[in-house]
């Protein structure tokens, strides 16, 4: 019997299901691609497995680990297909849900909408408890008051309950009893406590937190417990991991009871391929750009880390719209995703100018090259017209393109009211959505202290290679990067998350009177959860920390984030925890004041176990003459010259180690196309990726 | 110099990036700020002007008022000094009611950005502080018994710190750290748009930034007046009331609206003159919220700057409530001034039916100041604001609670109550509170607090507690359009029983007091509404079902909360008086 070991990758998209096999021990890989199957994503797993047991028999077996992202969560949200869900809150509060807080998001749009509710009125009762803002008890939970409004709710018939009690974050003992006397009384009810789901201060962001997390725990649990046991019955033997929102990796366990923290389970993976790159290359700042139908997803990954931020939105009534959505407060990498894909529509605006976007064809009627009726001209019709896509070449040739449909839409719809040709137009298109992911680009490179002219790009995503190209010379970025499978990135992606878990615990503590020591308890407290919770997860006992404080001005609303060493928090002096503080804070807002007091408000612990080694599968094309990948010559569009000129269309699958040529190019492969203008050259290391250079000279 | 042109595309690109700039600094405020009002319900406002003092970008989340009379505002201060007398590093203090908006606690901080030497652009914002000093309340007869008054002064003189001038506001407010921690945040706010700007002119290449403000206003302006031209030409006329607080006599607005070709021209002959009480409102902002409604009503889309206020005109005899002269008690402006978005509307609203919407429990936004001393003997100090039930439109119910025309957050209850030694028992719905309507009024709500008793507050209670109440809607409810019916008027309750809000409050350990915000008013026929919606209000607890009976004619059968069809058929087409 072959003793290799395998791991698998699996991510559910909207669209497709993607699968990644590696042979840990040879670094052999096998890829496969079907479609996503909404009603039961399960089904489009063991599709998918079971077209690669075609390919490589016997596998499962010996396979270590499968790790799984899912957009099942995030879609359950947005089309509100979750749980039938209960809340319980303190006597007074049930309408914090529904007042949420208040503020005109759109300040001049009187008729904006706002999202519904998770937890409609009819499902939200109250108890007679009462704890303070100092955490003392005034009014102890009544055990009969709660059986009676469980038996109330099985009327009702909910799925599942939600409990926030005011002031809970600070002291949780009330909903403590709670939990005691509803698992009690119906043990079989899917419950989550804010106490456990979110325990920080704002008591609409942690009850909708711990709304959302009850909404989807059903479905999360079923899902999870049907593909478990379709993956045991195909054979499989080893772990399950789910990828969380912040881009660690956890067990079932973990994500079965805090489903809330793996909504961004898919946009993630993309983002931690590329931390990975970003340490295998040593590349101190490394933009992760990953574009898809109908979103772009990017973010700066600076000497191998993203950020993390701790709250987002979700299911926003006005797409894009900050404010329209309902809050999260999960630690979630700090990803930007804007409204530009492939999809993404051209118009005219009602200043006369041309405007792309936010609004996608989607996939039904899709482009109009997708000839299904879909008479909107997108910025996939654009990068047909522009010669950028194969019409008898896209998805690997599976779903031909019909350019003609593409040009008239072009110029009805865009080039005769702007009084420009077709081509003009079409580039018009390609150069906006660029110019608009290249401004959202830098903003978001400019807030975390990056520069946009000295990041390498990684490239990921159905038309993020088409369009690396034009944005890196928008941003002024020299160097891109296109991994093996950009395609299929984020299910690569998975293999280098490591398994981890954030906590956190807040405690106001001015930094003028606070004991080191039992800082150092605190910490070590955490750590010892964050243990436990890992060790659900593997049987891995090299648990690594990462420690955070969270600091402020004394009076201040909100905390200025301090990422400190782990040693033990006793050899810290005082003056040196206040010089980090201040020289953060003048790094961030131009000015500190050491005289004012500052005081610690929150303590996070990152607990990680050791990232499993993952290198690269060697990649080499069967040629090995340049000639041997030249599919042929075609006419595309050169942002340099601004006219169509020759380019050379390479098939990637036959580039070799070491192989370099000069733009113009395109090299297409069966998920994506890499776009390359004569201003760029190209090189191919022997793990497969593509290195792309900017302005120098050609070989 | 050679003007410089921006095709449409990087036109597009660079108006984006300057958007964002500005909501970078406004989203720096809630991590700087001191005062619950500013971090949490967001009372403030973020902009910046080209070299010219042309505002360029407000923030996303601005608050009209602030923002459309810093449109004014800041151009004048800015044009009032030649443009090479300003140094780097300085940065100006100014919270002249009758420059900017309208009362002592909405302070500006101002600063010039420089670019290779040269002042190229001008960044502001006004924050509302909860403490100004002076006498809080409304029936304050003169602006001077209000708090101090900041002229424009610089507040760093090329960089360095007037802390003479810090001192003297510091030693006439309440609560100085926090004073001082909101006007550093100010600061921290100009300085991160200031670096963004900087960094864009330089990655773009530019040496100024009024050629591209030239652009987006010339561009601004055309969509305004196309907007504008879609009204029909013609005066339109309004009169309106609103209610004195207390004993004091109503207040007559009135107010003709005339539309020729793209501008609007808003003249107030015959409104009522400045009174001896708070409630007076200077020229900027009553400005402020006719603007908004016409933009929010016309043209809500495109980002606003001086293009956008070009078109719209207004003018109002001066000494009058809505012009008032110095120096008029001017602290609760907003119960008067937000009402002028409601009476633009009325006027237009027969010329433009599906662009108006009915009264709203959120006009005026309700606010609260609250005062004392802890147990142990610590002052607090805190600001709350509220919405109500927004008023309906043509195909849209109300939006429950909300302020507007303003705009605001509230604070959670959490954050009240460990920044006061207060306690919330309530905050929720009023059922019947939105004016019946074919599309229904916006909810109003409700919120009850406590001061806590000795054995609530473990042995030491806190001291009496002061409270200053500025709101309306307490007489007149929000009206209905179009046949909607009014919602419920707001109410002020100390210990359950009716208190006149008007003048200060006090309250001892164990005494409560409830403030219920009005529902919107309702839009069209109530009889007309779909059973099902009304059917669904019942479910929920909007509408009761003896008022889904009398309002809206639909019978729905109490214990099942199912809908009698036959029933409502036979009500809803009984002959009237029958």
């Amino acid at each position: 019997m072959d003793q290799s070991g395998f791991r698998l990758g699996c991510d559910i998209g909207g669209t497709f299901t993607d699968f990644v096999l590696v042979n840990t021990r040879t670094g052999e890989f096998f890829t496969n691609k079907c479609l996503t199957t909404p009603n039961d994503p399960s089904d489009a797993v063991e599709k998918g497995i079971k077209e690669l047991l075609q390919v490589k028999p016997g596998f499962l077996d010996q396979v270590e680990d499968v790790i799984h992202g899912t957009t099942l969560v995030i879609n359950a949200i947005i089309e509100r297909k979750g749980a039938k869900t209960g809340l319980i809150t303190t006597k007074g509060f049930r309408d914090v849900l529904e007042l949420g807080r208040e503020i005109r998001y759109d300040a001049y749009d009187i008729f904006s909408q706002y999202p519904a509710p998770i937890v409609p009125r009819a499902l939200r009762k109250e108890i007679d408890e009462r704890v303070t803002a100092d955490g003392r008890v005034l009014a102890p939970v009544d055990e009969k008051q709660v059986r009676a409004l469980v038996t109330d709710f099985q009327k009702q018939g909910i799925e599942s309950l939600a409990v926030c009690c005011i002031n809970s974050y600070e002291n949780p003992v009330n909903e403590q009893v709670l939990q005691r006397i509803i698992q009690d009384a119906d043990p079989d009810l899917s419950t989550s406590f804010s106490f456990e789901v979110l325990p920080q201060i704002r008591e609409y962001e942690r009850t909708c937190t711990t709304a959302v997390n009850a909404y989807v725990k059903p479905i999360t649990f079923q899902y999870l417990e049907r593909l478990t046991l379709r993956l045991a019955d195909m054979g499989f033997l080893g772990r399950l991991y789910i990828m969380l929102s912040s881009g660690g990796i956890t067990s079932v366990e973990t994500a079965r009871k805090f489903p809330v923290r793996i909504i961004e389970s898919g946009p993630t993976a993309a983002v931690i391929a590329s931390q990975h790159y970003g340490k295998m290359f040593h590349i101190k700042d490394m933009f992760c750009f990953d574009m898809g139908g109908t979103t772009a997803k990017s973010c700066l990954i600076q000497k191998g880390n993203a950020g993390l931020v701790s709250t987002f939105e979700v299911g926003r009534v006005q797409r894009f719209k900050k404010g329209s959505g309902l809050p999260i407060q999960v630690p979630v990498v700090d990803l930007m995703e804007i409204g530009a894909g492939g999809g993404s529509i051209a118009k005219i605006s009602s200043l006369g100018l041309l405007a792309v976007g936010p609004e996608s064809a989607g996939a039904d009627p899709g482009p109009a090259c997708y000839n299904q009726g879909g008479e909107n001209p997108t910025v996939t019709d654009a990068d047909l017209v522009l010669g950028y896509l194969d019409p008898d070449f896209f998805l690997g040739g599976t779903m031909a393109l019909d350019i003609g449909k593409s040009r008239t839409a072009i110029e009805e719809k865009i080039a005769n009211p702007l009084g420009t040709s077709v081509t003009e137009a079409a580039f018009g298109i390609h150069d906006l959505i660029n110019e608009t992911m290249a401004a959202a680009a830098k903003t978001h490179i400019a807030e975390k202290g990056g520069n946009p002219s000295s990041v390498v790009m990684s490239a990921f995503g159905g038309a993020g290679p088409v369009h690396a190209y034009g944005l890196a010379k928008k941003i002024g970025a020299k160097s891109i990067l296109v991994p093996p499978l950009a395609g299929v990135g984020s299910a690569l992606g998975f293999f280098t998350a490591p398994v981890a878990f954030d906590l956190s615990r807040s405690h106001r503590l001015a930094l003028g009177e606070a004991d080191f020591g039992d800082i150092e308890d605190l910490f070590a407290q955490l750590e010892k959860e964050g243990a436990a919770i890992l060790a659900d997860a593997a049987k891995d006992t090299r648990v690594m920390f990462q420690r955070t404080l969270l600091m402020r001005f004394v009076g201040q609303g909100a905390e200025t984030d301090l990422v400190i060493d782990p040693k033990p928090f006793t050899q810290w002096s005082h003056k040196e925890i206040r010089d980090r503080f201040d020289t953060e804070y003048k790094r961030l807002y131009g000015r500190t004041y050491p005289e004012t007091p500052v005081e610690f408000v929150t303590f996070k612990v990152r607990a990680s176990l050791p990232q499993k080694p993952f290198s690269m599968p060697r990649l080499t094309g069967k040629a090995n003459t340049l000639a041997a990948c030249i599919k042929g010559q075609r006419k595309a569009f050169s942002v340099v010259n601004k006219t169509y000129i020759d380019f050379t269309v390479y098939d990637r699958s036959l580039l070799f180690a070491g192989a370099g040529f000069a733009g113009p190019a395109i090299i297409e492969e069966r998920e994506s196309t890499i776009v390359m203008g004569e201003d760029a050259s190209a090189t191919v290391d022997d793990t497969g990726f593509v290195w792309i250079r900017i302005g120098e000279e050609t070989r | 110099m050679k003007k410089q042109h921006f095709d449409p595309i990087t036109l597009e690109i660079l108006w984006r990036r300057l958007v964002s700039i500005v909501d970078e600094a406004d989203a720096s405020v809630a991590r700087t700020a001191f005062s619950s009002l500013l971090r949490d319900a967001h009372d403030y406002t973020c902009m910046f002007t080209d070299s010219r003092g042309q505002e360029l970008v407000q923030g996303t989340f601005c608050t009209p008022g602030q923002a459309g009379a810093m449109a004014l505002g800041v151009k004048k201060i800015i044009q009032s000094m030649p443009l090479d007398s300003y140094k780097e590093g300085d940065v100006f203090i100014v919270n002249d009611p009758w420059l900017l908006a309208g009362h002592l606690n909405d302070v500006c901080v101002l600063s010039p950005i420089f670019f290779k030497e040269r002042p190229v652009a001008f960044t502001a914002c006004v924050f509302h502080h909860s403490d100004i000093g002076g006498r809080v309340s409304s029936d304050n007869r003169e602006v001077f018994e209000e708090g101090i008054y900041i002229p424009v002064t610089r507040l760093y003189d090329a960089g360095v710190l007037n802390q003479d001038l810090l001192n003297m506001i510091r030693w006439n407010v309440r609560t100085p750290e926090e004073v001082t921690g909101d006007i550093r945040s100010q600061v921290a706010a100009n300085h991160v748009c200031a670096e963004k700007i900087i960094e864009m002119m330089t990655e773009e290449n530019l040496t100024t930034l009024d050629d591209l403000a030239d652009e987006i206003i010339t561009r601004t302006e055309t969509s305004m007046r196309a907007a504008i031209e879609k009204i029909p030409d013609g005066t339109y006329d309004h009169k309106g009331v609103i209610e004195g607080a207390g004993s004091r006599p109503d207040i007559h607005v009135q107010l003709a609206v005339t539309v020729d070709g793209s501008d609007i021209h808003v003249d107030f002959a015959g409104t009522s003159s400045q009174v001896d009480w708070g409630v007076n409102v200077v020229y900027n902002f009553t400005y402020a919220y006719v603007f908004m409604a016409i933009k929010s009503a016309f043209d809500p889309d495109i980002p606003i700057n001086e293009g956008a206020i070009r078109p719209v005109h207004m003018t109002a005899p001066e000494g009058s409530i809505i012009n008032c002269r110095f120096p008029a008690a001017v602290a609760a402006r907003m119960q008067v001034g937000h009402f002028m978005t409601e009476m633009v509307f009325n006027a237009l609203a027969p010329a433009t039916p599906d662009r108006v919407i009915a009264g709203s429990g959120g006009t005026p936004a309700q606010t609260n100041i609250l005062y004392g001393k802890r147990g142990n003997g610590k002052p607090w100090h805190t600001m709350i604001i509220r919405g109500g039930g927004m008023g309906a439109s043509r195909n849209m119910d109300g939006h429950h609670c909300a302020i507007f025309p303003a705009n605001g957050a509230n604070t959670p209850v959490e954050i009240l109550e460990s920044d006061t030694p207060l306690i919330v028992t309530e905050r929720g719905l009023v059922t019947d509170s939105g004016g019946p309507g074919r599309q229904r009024g916006g909810i109003g709500r409700l919120m009850t607090l406590r001061v806590p008793t000795v054995e609530e507050s473990g042995g030491h209670p806190p001291s009496r507690t002061t409270i200053a109440v500025q709101a309306g809607r307490f007489v007149y409810p929000p009206d209905g359009i179009f046949g909607g019916k009014p919602g419920a008027c707001a109410r002020f309750l100390k210990n359950t029983e009716p208190a006149d809000p008007s003048g200060l409050t006090f309250l001892d350990p164990g005494d409560s007091i409830t403030f219920v915000s009005a529902g919107g008013g309702g839009y069209g026929d109530p009889v007309e509404r779909d059973p099902q919606a009304v059917l669904c209000d019942v479910q929920y607890g909007y509408v009761s079902v003896e008022k889904a009976k009398t309002d809206y004619k639909v019978v729905i059968d109490p214990d099942a909360l199912t809908l009698d069809l036959d029933a409502t058929r036979i009500l809803r087409h009984k002959p009237k008086g029958v």
